[in-house]
């Protein structure tokens, strides 16, 4: 879609931005907080998985009354899965964007 | 099974769906409109439209018929396709809508600056498209046949026909409308037996032995990683699909555009926060599905698996009451293959129409030719591709067949995407080299898989679930293959990376 190709900066400033102290602590921050957590929540499910075939035992424990374990921690991946996405929704909304748009006014003043 | 009345509810069903489409019609005006509609959807009705658009006959019949068949281990299936969906919303959402690109192979020509890269994902976008088209003509097929016993090509046909009139003639807009409107209704169709069945049983029918026969002979079934069904590694085959489908979704062509149809980077995410909601609520119901076809249609476990969800009610219901049921279930079927053929037929014929169509008719005609009559071409091609596989091929699981189509995306788009937007120092040939690797790997397993895979053992499974091995193969591949060439690595790298990493644009409209 060539009609809605932005216009362009001239590439010495982006990189400059490249470069800038500002956006690689931008895209740090990102990673340490996305990439971590995609890792815990993976490791969760796969965990999970291994439990219900290895640990018969523990994950057939009753709580309380018919409720075991593995039925609590199956309910607790989807609640979990729930808590990840409102998590970083919130992480985005108030630090990410906040953050990148201080980045982008800068560069704007850059540019123009 | 009353033929008549499912046949009304299915007939009710492609009215509704071509009456909304025509309404959309009026208001999709300019090419915009008619790829991403203009990205002016709020987002619950974007969040109804991905759901609607998402749950395809394999969530609608083939999850409770690969747990009927096959117990407890296939509950990952609902897991990994509502997971897949946090996965793109963390790892590659906001960038790519960063980038301003509208399809994937619009992303690999700005990242990559390449038009081989370019048009190796276009290949696979109509590959992995084509592999997901497939159940869903199935499904249509399968669904007819179970209430009129007509032969699988009828049904098969009419979904085709009515998704190319339709997408060709409304384009995203309508579509929109459409999916919103189908994800409510297959909710519902799914949902009111289930909760009918409930009634009547608390009022004192309940018929004996429903959860009997989930002890004795049949507890193996409803064991984790069991191999009832006849599946073999059990431990792998669970892995290899949560992975396939954890990071299959962000590869899927028709899941991707669609968040190109919200306004900002605020709303994608909103949309999907939604989306899960929507799909997790889906999802509660195909096991119950299975779990009842356990003991009132044990027949269905050897032979036609994928009808369990439209059998049911009236084998619990005999009479009047399980028609209505059944012809409401028909009709929430047919929602499912219509919308989800749509949306991938509407991605399918966007990339055959930029990448194969435009150039060619401009040379045939010297650019005398309306834009949209190229996409309406594009969209009759990029039906008829599976229409003919599915004429060609065996039956398959649909919810298999679907699995197989992320785990092709999971090993080519999601490489791609992943380090794309993180890695600098990846190289267009590493890039190139990353989808062809784990595109042949991933295929050539789809293929022998279609056309009659190993029967047993480990061969079996490396080929039911090949995600687990080709994934990490691609990923392999590109970082090695571009720290070998580090002299292609794009020039105008420094600019994707800020174009992607800083939010909505700098002095940048999106369109």
């Amino acid at each position: 879609m060539s009609d809605t190709r932005p216009g362009e900066p001239d590439l010495s400033s982006y990189r400059d931005v490249q470069l800038s102290p500002d956006f690689s602590e931008l895209r740090r921050r990102f990673r340490r907080f996305v990439f971590p957590m995609t890792g815990l929540f993976l490791v969760w499910y796969f965990v999970y998985v291994l439990l219900a075939d290895y640990a018969h035992g523990f994950m057939s424990t009753k709580v309380f009354g018919n409720i075991t374990v593995a039925l609590l921690f199956g309910l607790g991946q989807f609640v979990s899965t729930f808590a990840i996405t409102l998590l970083y929704v919130r992480w985005a909304d108030q630090k990410f964007d906040p953050d990148a748009k201080h980045l982008r006014d800068q560069i704007e003043g850059e540019t123009k | 099974m009353s033929s008549a009345m499912s046949l009304t509810g299915i007939g009710l069903v492609i009215v509704a769906t071509i009456g909304i489409g025509l309404f959309g019609l009026r208001i999709s005006r300019t090419t915009s409109d008619f790829y991403v509609a203009s990205r002016a959807i709020t987002p619950r009705w974007n969040a109804s439209a991905i759901s609607g658009e998402y749950l395809s006959a394999a969530s609608f019949l083939g999850v409770a018929g690969l747990v009927l068949v096959n117990g407890a281990d296939m509950l990952w299936f609902s897991v990994g396709y509502t997971v897949g969906y946090l996965m793109l919303l963390v790892l590659v959402a906001a960038p790519l809508r960063r980038s301003g690109a509208y399809t994937l192979p619009d992303f690999a020509e700005t990242r990559f600056e390449s038009a081989i890269v370019r048009r190796i994902c276009s290949g696979l976008v109509v590959g992995i498209g084509t592999l997901y088209l497939l159940p869903q003509l199935r499904g249509a097929g399968l669904t007819v046949q179970t209430v009129t016993g007509a032969p699988p090509d009828v049904g098969a046909a009419v979904v085709a026909i009515i998704v190319v009139i339709n997408v060709a003639a409304g384009g995203m807009r309508s579509i929109t409308f459409v999916q919103a409107f189908q994800y409510w209704l297959k909710l519902t169709a799914l949902a009111t037996p289930i909760f009918i069945i409930l009634i009547a049983w608390r009022s004192g029918d309940h018929p004996v032995g429903v959860l009997q026969s989930l002890h004795g002979a049949a507890a193996e079934w409803a064991e984790p990683l069991s191999t009832a069904g006849g599946r073999d590694h059990p431990l792998y085959a669970t892995y290899s699909l949560l992975l396939a489908l954890c990071f299959g979704t962000m590869g899927l062509p028709h899941v991707l555009v669609r968040f190109y149809t919200n306004p900002d980077g605020r709303a994608a995410r909103r949309t999907t926060v939604v989306v899960l909601a929507l799909l997790s609520l889906f999802y509660l119901f195909p096991p119950v599905y299975a779990i009842l076809g356990r003991s009132f249609a044990p027949d269905l476990v050897a032979g036609a698996a994928d009808t369990v969800v439209l059998e049911l009610p009236s084998r619990i219901f005999p009479g009047t009451a399980g028609d209505l049921l059944g012809a409401l279930v028909a009709a929430g079927a047919f929602a499912a293959f219509l919308s989800t053929s749509s949306g991938l037929t509407v991605a399918i014929a966007g990339v055959i129409d930029q990448d194969l169509l435009r150039t060619r008719l401009t040379r045939l005609t010297g650019g005398d030719y309306l834009a949209v009559n190229s996409f309406r071409i594009a969209a009759l091609l990029a039906m008829s591709v599976p229409y003919v596989a599915f004429r060609v091929t065996g039956a398959l699981s649909l919810a298999d067949t679907v699995g197989l189509a992320f785990a092709v995306a999971a090993s080519t788009f999601c490489p791609m995407l992943v380090l794309g937007i993180w890695w600098r120092r990846m190289s267009t040939t590493g890039a190139a080299a990353g989808l062809i690797v784990g595109g042949v790997a991933a295929s050539a397993a789809a293929l022998v898989n279609v056309f009659g895979a190993p029967a047993d053992g480990w061969a079996r499974a490396l080929v039911v679930q090949p995600a687990a091995w080709t994934m990490p193969l691609a990923f392999i591949t590109v970082i090695v293959v571009s720290k070998l060439t580090p002299n292609t690595i794009p020039a105008g790298t420094a600019r994707s990376m800020v174009r992607l990493h800083t939010p909505e644009a700098v002095d940048v409209d999106r369109g």
